[in-house]
C-alpha cells in the first residue's frame, strides 16, 4: 500500500501538470449514444493521472440534473434518441451540450441510416465541437475548458 | 484460426441428427447465423473440432427451421438474433424472447418472476459513470437479485448489414467499427475469415505483426479492467495506479503503430505496421517497466484484506454452467476452463507453446476473473518481449497459398475471449458477414450469475467480466 502511495506520488510529480488558469468548474454527464466505446475510454482517461481533469475544475456527475454539460458520444441511434432527449429535459439551466468525436458531429458515421435518428446536431443545440476518432483525452480537457466561459454570466446583486 | 473449405449441406429434417452427430465426434460451438434468402433463409452452424472448422447449413423452409438450443445451450442469443433480424422461427426454441428486437409489450422480453414482494428495478440504458449504453431489469427481493432480464442492443448499427454488397476489402473497417476496445481482435478475425475465402496465407512477418498488435491491446484492455475492479470495491489507489499504466500502454500503442486504439492497423492481404529496431527497442523496455509495475502493483492488492474481501467467493460463475453457456476467454479461464484460441498456435500468428493462463485458484468467481487477467498481463508481456526483441523485418504479406474457401472463417481471442467472424462472398463482394464477439459468448453468463447475489454487488461482478456492449450490439 505505502508502495503505491509512493509511485503515485512520484508518477503526479513526474507528469507535472500546469496549474490550474481561470478558476472555474463544469459538471460533465455523458450519454453513449451508439458509440464504438472508444471515446469513453479517453473520456474516463482524461479522469486519471496523465491529464486529471478534476484538477482543472471538470467532473463527472452522476445525473444530469446535477450536470452543466452534456456529453455525447457516438452518432445517435433511434434507440437512444428517447433516452439522450429525456437526460437533457432533465438538465438545469444554463446547459451546453458537446459533441464528443467524430460519430457524434456526424463525421464518417459508418452505420445503417434506417438505425440512426442524426447526429445530435439534428436533435439538440451543440455548443462544443471535439472532433476526432477518438479525440485525445488531452483535446476533450482543452474543449471543455475553452468552453468554461460559456456559463459565466455576471452575478447579480440580489445573489451576491 | 481459419481454415474451412466446404459447406456441408443438411437436409431440413435431419438438422438436429447432424448437429447431434457433429457434436458427438467432437465438434465445439464456435457461432450460429442466417443469411437471408427472401423466403427460405439459411441458418449456419459453425463448429470446430482438433482437425479444423466445419460449417453445417440448412434451409429454413418458409422461415422455420428446429431449433438447437437444447443441443448447443450456447447458441441461445444466436438463435434469438437470427430469429429477430432475419425472421427465421426456431421450432421448439421457446419462449422466444426478444433479444435485438426491442418490443413495446413487456412480455415479450421480460421474464415473469412473482411472488412476495418481488418487484422490478430498471437501470438505464444510461448509466451512473462513463459506461456504454444498455438497460437491465433486476427482479429482486429486498437486496436480493432473483433474476436479471438484459435489454442490450441500443446501439445497434446494423454493421452486418452495412457490409453486405461492399468490396471484400472493406470488411475489415466495418468490423472494427464495431468496437475500440476490441478493435484489432475484430478486424483481425474479418481479415483472417476473407484471406481464407481467397486462400491467402499470411508470411512470418505479418503473423509477427499481427501478433504484436493482438498482444498490445490486451495489454492495454486487461489494466483497464484491474483499474475498473478497483474502482468498483472503491479502491482508488488502485484504480489510478492501473489506469495511469493503462495510459502508458496506450502511448506505446501510438508509438509502435501510430494509434492509441491501435486503429486501422489491419488490412486484408498484409500489414501496414513497420518497426525498426530503435523503436522496438525502446518499446520493449517501456512494456517491461509497465509489466513490472503491474505485477507490483498487483502484489499490492493480493495484500490488501479489505480488497480481497470483497472480490472472493462473489459471482462464481462454476465451470459446468461456464461450459454449459460456452463462457469463452479469461471469464472462461477463471472457472477452470482450459481454452484460449491463441493455443495450438494457430496457423495466421505466432504463439509457440502457448498455454491458456491458470490463475492460481480458478473458482469462477470475481477474485479469479481478477487474478487471470494479473497472470495474463505478465503472458502477454513474455509474448511482446520476445517479439519487440526480434520485430518483423516489414509490414508482412498474405500471400496465395491455400484453396480457396466458401466461408471464411477466423478467429481470434480478442481481451474478452475468442472473437469468430464469418465472411461469405458472391462476384467479389460481401454476401454476408457475421461477427460473433467474446462479449456477445460471455454476456448470458453474467445474467446467470448475478441470480442469488445482493445488488450492491452487481456492478462489482460486472466489472469482473468487463463486456463490451458496441460488439454486440454492432
Ligand atoms: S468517433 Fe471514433 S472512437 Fe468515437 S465513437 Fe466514433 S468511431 Fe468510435
Amino acid at each position: 500500500m505505502y508502495v503505491m502511495y509512493k509511485r503515485l506520488q512520484q508518477l503526479r510529480r513526474g507528469i507535472a501538470l500546469p496549474a490550474p488558469g481561470v478558476p472555474g468548474s463544469l459538471a460533465l454527464r455523458h450519454v453513449d449514444c451508439g458509440s464504438c466505446n472508444g471515446c469513453e475510454h479517453e473520456l474516463a482517461n482524461a479522469a486519471a493521472p496523465h491529464y486529471d481533469f478534476g484538477r482543472y475544475g471538470l467532473s463527472m456527475v452522476a445525473s444530469p440534473r446535477h450536470a452543466d454539460v452534456l456529453l455525447i458520444t457516438g452518432t445517435v441511434t433511434r434507440r437512444m434518441a428517447g433516452p439522450l432527449l429525456a437526460a437533457y429535459e432533465a438538465m438545469p439551466e444554463p446547459r451546453l451540450v458537446a459533441a464528443l468525436g467524430n460519430c457524434a458531429l456526424g463525421v464518417d458515421v459508418i452505420a445503417n441510416p434506417d438505425e440512426l435518428a442524426g447526429p445530435a446536431e439534428d436533435l439538440l443545440p451543440v455548443d462544443i465541437r471535439i472532433p476526432g476518432c477518438p479525440p485525445s483525452p488531452s483535446e476533450i480537457v482543452e474543449a471543455l475548458l475553452d468552453a468554461m466561459p460559456l456559463l459565466r454570466r455576471p452575478i447579480r446583486k440580489d445573489e451576491a | 484460426m481459419t481454415g474451412q473449405i466446404a459447406i456441408e449441406d443438411v437436409e431440413p429434417g435431419d438438422w438436429r441428427s447432424a448437429v447431434g452427430a457433429a457434436i458427438q465426434a467432437g465438434g465445439q460451438f464456435d457461432c450460429l447465423y442466417a443469411v437471408p434468402a427472401g423466403h427460405d433463409p439459411v441458418v449456419r452452424l459453425v463448429m470446430r473440432d482438433g482437425v479444423g472448422v466445419r460449417v453445417l447449413s440448412t434451409v429454413a423452409v418458409a422461415s422455420r427451421t428446429d431449433s438447437i438450443v437444447d443441443l448447443l445451450p450456447a447458441a441461445e442469443w444466436d438463435e434469438r438474433e437470427a430469429h429477430d433480424v432475419h425472421r427465421v422461427h426456431f421450432d421448439g426454441h421457446e419462449p422466444m424472447r426478444a433479444l435485438v428486437g426491442h418490443p413495446a409489450d413487456r412480455d415479450a422480453w421480460i421474464t415473469p418472476v412473482e411472488g412476495p414482494d418481488v418487484h422490478e428495478v430498471a437501470v438505464g440504458p444510461i448509466h451512473a459513470g462513463v459506461i456504454e449504453s444498455g438497460h437491465f431489469r433486476f427482479h429482486v427481493v429486498g437486496e436480493r437479485i432473483l433474476h436479471l432480464d438484459l435489454r442490450l442492443f441500443y446501439k445497434h448499427r446494423d454493421l452486418e448489414g452495412v457490409a453486405a454488397g461492399l468490396d471484400l476489402a472493406r470488411g475489415v473497417a466495418v468490423a472494427q467499427r464495431s468496437c475500440a476496445p476490441c478493435a484489432v481482435a475484430n478486424s483481425l478475425a474479418c481479415a483472417t475469415a476473407i484471406e481464407s475465402l481467397m486462400g491467402l496465407e499470411p508470411d512470418e512477418d505479418l503473423r509477427r505483426g499481427r501478433t504484436i498488435l493482438l498482444e498490445l491491446e490486451r495489454l492495454y484492455n486487461h489494466l483497464h479492467d484491474l483499474s475498473a475492479l478497483c474502482s468498483g470495491v472503491g479502491f482508488d489507489p488502485g484504480a489510478m495506479t492501473f489506469a495511469a499504466l493503462k495510459e502508458r500502454a496506450q502511448r506505446l500503442n501510438l508509438r509502435v503503430a501510430g494509434h492509441r486504439f491501435l486503429f486501422d492497423t489491419i488490412r486484408t492481404g498484409g500489414g501496414t505496421t513497420v518497426l525498426d529496431q530503435a523503436t522496438a527497442h525502446e518499446a520493449g523496455g517501456e512494456l517491461a517497466s509497465i509489466v513490472r509495475e503491474a505485477g507490483e502493483a498487483w502484489r499490492t492488492l493480493t495484500f490488501m484484506e479489505s480488497v480481497q474481501d470483497r472480490l472472493g467467493g462473489i459471482g462464481i460463475l462454476d465451470r459446468d454452467q461456464a461450459l454449459r453457456r460456452g463462457a469463452v476467454g479469461p471469464t472462461a479461464r477463471a472457472s477452470g476452463i482450459r481454452t484460449d484460441a491463441r493455443a495450438g498456435s494457430p496457423a495466421g500468428l505466432w504463439y509457440p507453446g502457448l498455454e491458456p493462463a491458470r490463475p492460481d485458484r480458478p473458482a469462477g468467481d470475481v477474485a479469479a476473473r481478477a487474478g487471470v487477467r494479473a497472470v495474463e498481463i505478465e503472458q502477454t508481456g513474455a509474448i511482446l518481449g520476445e517479439l519487440l526483441a526480434r520485430p518483423p523485418c516489414g509490414p508482412g504479406l498474405a500471400v496465395a497459398g491455400r484453396r480457396q474457401a466458401a466461408v471464411g472463417v477466423g478467429r481470434t481471442e480478442s481481451p474478452r475471449g475468442a472473437t469468430v467472424c464469418c465472411v461469405e462472398a458472391a462476384g467479389g463482394r460481401i454476401a454476408r458477414l457475421h461477427l460473433r464477439t467474446a462479449s456477445f459468448a460471455n454476456w448470458p453468463a453474467v445474467a446467470d450469475v448475478v441470480a442469488g447475489a445482493i445488488m450492491p454487488d452487481f456492478p462489482l461482478i460486472n466489472k469482473s467480466f468487463e463486456l463490451c456492449y458496441a460488439c454486440v450490439d454492432r
